[in-house]
């Protein structure tokens, strides 16, 4: 009925005509601002802070900054005090607050706050980070509080270590007649979400803690804060309405521990904190950077042997989701192919740049632009097409992953249709390097992705179904609309399921995390299987509720009823049937007797068999499917000026079944465009002081309209089982080729090895005239 | 947001603005002039722009003037970027100006904007510089009309309080050979790495530059040396770029030796275009 069908976004009015109202956007008139002071420095001890102009300045209630006694924060690790103590570890970094009655006030105020710093020695990448030299970035990694599941190494500046050890690699090398090894190296980046992050916090006299903000994790900022300031989880109450792009960005917890500070300092009134663009990009956490060495072995016809695989992660100055992010890395560490030997350290590292958090694919578009520029490499040593050495070593049912997950035809996509249907669209026998005049080239390269989620293995998702009297239904889930459509998605599921039209389903948009059951976090390409899930659930409770209601009315057995079409039908005589408004509230016989009441449904979902890594080998199960595809970009070069246009991008991917076709096409451009700014331009420049350079979009620049190339997209149909209609992840997967895809095509049309972000003109210049490459190939 | 106060003034003619600044001066109000106003609110939330008061031009008749008649062109100074890109009526200033920012930005940064404002590239300068425009300027003296070379250094350099209302381009520059270009480090947004106009004039290349150094500039000994047809265009260029100013831009869209490269290539991109049988716009 509706799956499949592009429906409209249920909020997409709203967002339209300009009304759609996000964290900001909600005022009240006790509310008051504040405004952070943060560090112009990357490293630096606090050797003072003078508040006391700033305290006498108009408007201002109070000053805040940072104190002993604040605890140490951080979802994995421990090792982030809210508010800079003692040192600031990144440029950008919140060394005070200052609250006053308006944003402008506590602005002009913030100007008094003055800081007196004495800088430190920087760690200014992973490789700094790794010598032995290196300053510490945290002088007491070994006392922090910590999970169970990752481990920091004391006296180090590494704070979690990821192992794979599969197979042989002695007999992986043995077998490998053809071997190539290659570095790579990118910075962090931005998410550059279109609304900055934004908190707010209230303290209540009853000590009911309330808090909005713009996040993917109402329920984790609940766990979190209780956690952190030993509170009553059920005293904090967490609301969440629209948000306006995340990316993974709005995971953590960072501005509403502020806010909450903030609050306390003022008597409990509610404060405001909101990033303004610069503090966005660098105060509040970041995409990822990564170092990285591929060492590949294959037999000389390209059947894949051994793989080595250095990741180092550059997760700034605190590991917040960089351990996480590591641990994903080692999952997926290879690319979608099968090999029986493979060793791989992914280590999450602490340097003096801001902090790094989840970004869409998590990891993936990170190591798949090593591993698959890699794949490459490879095939140019062996005198292949890269469309041949990739399907020659595609996974497949039957074969493991990496942490030796066996896969059968339901856990993983068909990834040889998908690279079969690109090499088709992208007319790939007509060639991948054709010379246009003297100075350009058409030129296209490909890369294959693969993600699976590494999601907490008792992550869950609750849904709640209730009637309204004219028999439409309310949806209410803690999934938090973040802009990727999905909130409608579960209301087609609903629809499917009740047999009714989508347009009858309220969806509640906003989230409250005292009235609406937890949906773990809006994360990892998992919103529509977990929450779907846990719809079908409540519409089976729900349709149960409704024929037991019926059969007292229709005078039949429930099992003899079916509800669809806005009524509960008699199986087998379809002329009589009740109106489910007639009974959503129950039913009433003639001489007033009643029974019933409102009806309601709700239903659950968590992963089943879920396993944490094993730590000396890596092998478990870290996701429930793998979403594969294959991926390609089509350029022009201009072999002079080492410009390019992209003229063409391609995504392939095995979706399991599309459940909005313009939904999940936007969401796949959506994130191809994002993979090609990361890929194509944006990056923080640092000095050599780790002070970035560009916080600003006027010269930090995401794609803009007009910029893009023609998207071509296709979708493969492989259901997984598990998920409502067989659907797979696809929120992140359009990304996470395509700065592989990109690198590999330039690296054909400049004829050199491209291998690192961003691939701005001038580093094709700077390789081509300098050669500056130490690659041993 | 913009942390400090302000007092907001409207001017309906160049002679009321030019008092109202220098009464405004006298305040201690540091004024500054408001047309487009992207720079004071962007660069005034970073309070890399300060100021105790605005005075609008916007509403001065002089200001907004676009007319060609009596074969000049003339420009208000407040004119939005788009408007001046839509007319049309310089081709080569149309086509520079339409690189500038993004179509929403243009459509409130102005001309005199761009000319006098904080952002060094300026990048409207560039095709005025090297079609001997001239500027009508109002002080507290009255009203001048001189040639912008005469008065530019980096910038238009204007005496405090001075209100640049106007540009006129006499009309035989506007239909001339001309090539405009910018590089930018990356794809078509941001700010150059490189612009660069050219136009010929009685058979003579006019070139000017933003994005190689910090200022906007237009350099007779780099035309002297473009123009030796003597030699063939790789020494030309060679022997032009000895005569940059220095030092080179050193920042996040590229390094020295990168728009050196760039500038190179750029330059013989003119020459071909400009001396070539038939000329190209681009």
């Amino acid at each position: 009925m509706t799956i499949g069908d592009s429906i409209f976004r249920k909020e997409a009015l709203e967002k339209v005509t300009g009304t759609a109202k996000y964290t900001d956007d909600y005022h009240s008139p006790a509310m008051l601002h504040a405004k952070l002071i943060v560090s112009p420095h990357a490293h630096a001890k606090i050797k003072s802070i003078d508040i006391l102009e700033a305290q006498k300045a108009p408007g201002v209630r109070a000053v805040v900054t940072g104190q002993a006694e604040f605890p140490l924060t951080g979802e994995e690790i421990h090792d982030r005090p809210p508010i800079a103590f003692g040192k600031v570890r990144y440029h950008g970094e919140p060394v005070a607050a200052v609250i006053a009655d308006t944003l402008q006030l506590a602005k002009k105020a913030a100007e008094l706050v003055k800081v007196t710093y004495e800088s430190l020695p920087v760690v200014n990448s992973p490789s700094e980070a790794l010598s032995t030299s290196a300053p510490l970035v945290h002088e007491n990694l070994g006392q922090y509080e910590k999970i169970q599941h990752v481990f920091p190494e004391p006296n180090t500046n590494i704070a979690d270590r990821i192992k794979i050890r599969k197979g042989n690699m002695e007999i992986g090398w043995q077998e490998s007649e053809v071997t190539v090894e290659t570095n790579f190296s990118f910075g962090p980046s931005d998410h550059a979400a279109m609304e900055t992050r934004c908190a707010t916090a209230e303290i209540r006299p009853d000590g009911h803690i309330l808090i909005s903000s713009s996040s993917q994790s109402p329920y984790m900022i609940k766990k979190l804060m209780s956690e952190y300031f030993d509170l009553e989880a059920g005293k904090i109450i967490v609301t969440t309405p629209l948000v306006g792009g995340a990316y993974g960005g709005k995971v953590p917890t960072q501005l509403e521990i502020i806010a909450y500070l903030a609050s306390k300092a003022v008597g409990g009134r509610p404060v405001k904190v909101f990033n303004e663009r610069e503090e966005d990009m660098i105060t509040s956490p970041v995409h990822i950077g990564l170092e990285a060495t591929v060492k590949l072995g294959s037999t000389r016809d390209g059947k894949l042997k051994a793989a080595k695989l250095f990741y180092t992660f550059d997760s700034g100055a605190y590991s917040d989701k960089g351990a996480t992010i590591s641990r994903a890395a080692a999952v997926s560490c290879t690319g979608p192919y099968f090999i029986e030997n493979i060793w791989c350290d992914s280590l999450c590292v602490y340097t003096n740049h801001p902090y790094a958090t989840a970004y869409r694919g998590f990891s993936h578009s990170e190591v798949l632009f090593a591993f698959e520029r890699t794949m490459d490499v490879l095939a140019e040593k062996l005198g292949m097409d890269p469309f041949e050495l990739r399907e020659k070593n595609a996974i497949l049912p039957g074969h493991t992953t990496p942490t030796e997950v066996d896969l059968n035809s339901s856990n993983v996509g068909n990834l040889p249709e998908c690279l079969r249907k690109l090499k088709e669209l992208m007319k790939w026998d007509e060639g991948r390097f054709i010379k246009i005049n003297d100075r350009k080239v058409r030129a296209k390269g490909i890369s294959c992705i693969w993600k699976t989620s590494t999601i907490d293995t008792n992550a869950s998702s609750g849904v709640i179904l209730t009637y309204n009297p004219d028999g439409s239904l309310n949806l209410l889930s803690g999934l938090v609309e973040i802009g990727t459509g999905t909130k409608t998605v579960l209301a087609q599921i609903l629809a499917e399921k009740m047999k009714m039209d989508v347009s009858q389903i309220h969806v509640r948009m906003e989230v409250d995390t005292q009235t609406m059951p937890e949906h773990w976090k809006t994360v990892a390409s998992r919103g529509t299987y977990m929450a779907g899930r846990a719809v079908q659930q409540a519409a089976d409770d729900l349709i149960r509720q409704l024929k037991d209601m019926a059969s007292r009315v229709l005078v039949c057995s429930p099992d003899e009823l079916e509800v669809g079409y806005g009524k509960v039908i008699v199986k087998d005589d379809p002329t009589k049937s009740c109106m489910i408004a007639d009974i959503a509230y129950g039913h009433k016989y003639p001489n007033g007797n009643a029974i019933g009441g409102q009806i309601m449904a709700n239903g659950k979902f968590m992963f089943k068999h879920m396993t944490h890594l094993d730590r000396e080998t890596g092998s478990g199960k870290p996701g429930p499917e793998w979403t594969v595809g294959a991926q390609g970009i089509e350029i022009e070069f201009d072999t002079r000026d080492f410009t390019y246009r992209i003229l063409k991008a391609y995504s392939v991917i095995d979706v399991g079944k599309v459940l909005n076709y313009k939904g999940a096409l936007g969401q796949v451009m959506g994130a191809m465009s994002m993979g090609i700014g990361f890929a194509g331009r944006e990056a923080f420049i640092f000095d050599r002081k780790g002070k970035v350079l560009n916080p600003q979009l006027r010269t930090y620049v995401p794609p803009h309209y007009g910029e893009h190339p023609e998207y071509i997209v296709e979708f493969v149909e492989t259901p997984h089982i598990d998920a409502p209609h067989g659907a797979r992840g696809i929120g992140e997967h359009g990304l996470i080729g395509m700065p592989a895809a990109l690198a590999n095509v330039l690296s054909n049309a400049a004829g050199i090895n491209l291998n690192q972000l961003p691939l701005v003109p001038e580093l094709i210049w700077k390789i081509k005239t300098q050669g500056v490459q130490n690659d041993s190939v | 947001m913009i942390p400090y106060d302000f007092a907001y003034f409207k001017a309906s003619t160049a002679e009321e603005a030019v008092e109202l600044y220098q009464s405004l001066r006298e305040q201690g109000k540091q004024p500054v002039y408001y047309a487009g106003g992207t720079e004071i609110i962007t660069l005034g939330r970073m309070k890399e722009v300060y100021t105790e008061a605005v005075i609008d031009i916007k509403g001065i008749t002089e200001c907004q003037t676009l007319q060609l008649e009596q074969n000049q062109l003339v420009m208000g100074a407040a004119l939005p970027l788009t408007k001046l890109q839509e007319a049309n009526l310089f081709p080569l200033l149309s086509q520079t100006i339409s690189e500038i920012a993004d179509h929403t930005a243009r459509n409130k940064i102005t001309l005199g904007g761009n000319l006098c404002g904080n952002i060094y590239y300026r990048e409207a300068v560039l095709p005025l510089l090297i079609a001997d425009t001239d500027v009508v300027i109002a002080g507290k003296s009255g009203r001048r009309r001189i040639p912008l070379n005469s008065i530019f250094d980096e910038r238009p350099c204007l005496e405090d309080g001075e209100l640049l209302t106007q540009l006129i381009t006499q009309s035989d520059y506007l239909g001339l050979p001309y090539y405009s270009v910018k590089k930018r480090r990356q794809w078509d947004v941001g700010y150059p790495l490189i612009t660069v106009t050219a136009l010929k004039k009685e058979g003579k290349i006019r070139v000017s530059f933003s994005g190689v150094c910090l200022f906007p500039f237009r350099s007779e000994r780099i035309e002297e040396c473009l123009n030796d047809t003597r030699l063939n265009p790789d020494d030309r260029i060679e022997r032009a770029i000895q005569h940059l100013p220095k030092p080179i831009s050193n920042d996040v869209e590229g390094s020295p030796e990168y728009r050196l490269f760039v500038l190179k290539n750029t330059l013989l991109d003119v020459l071909q275009a400009l001396e070539g049988e038939t000329y190209a716009h681009n």
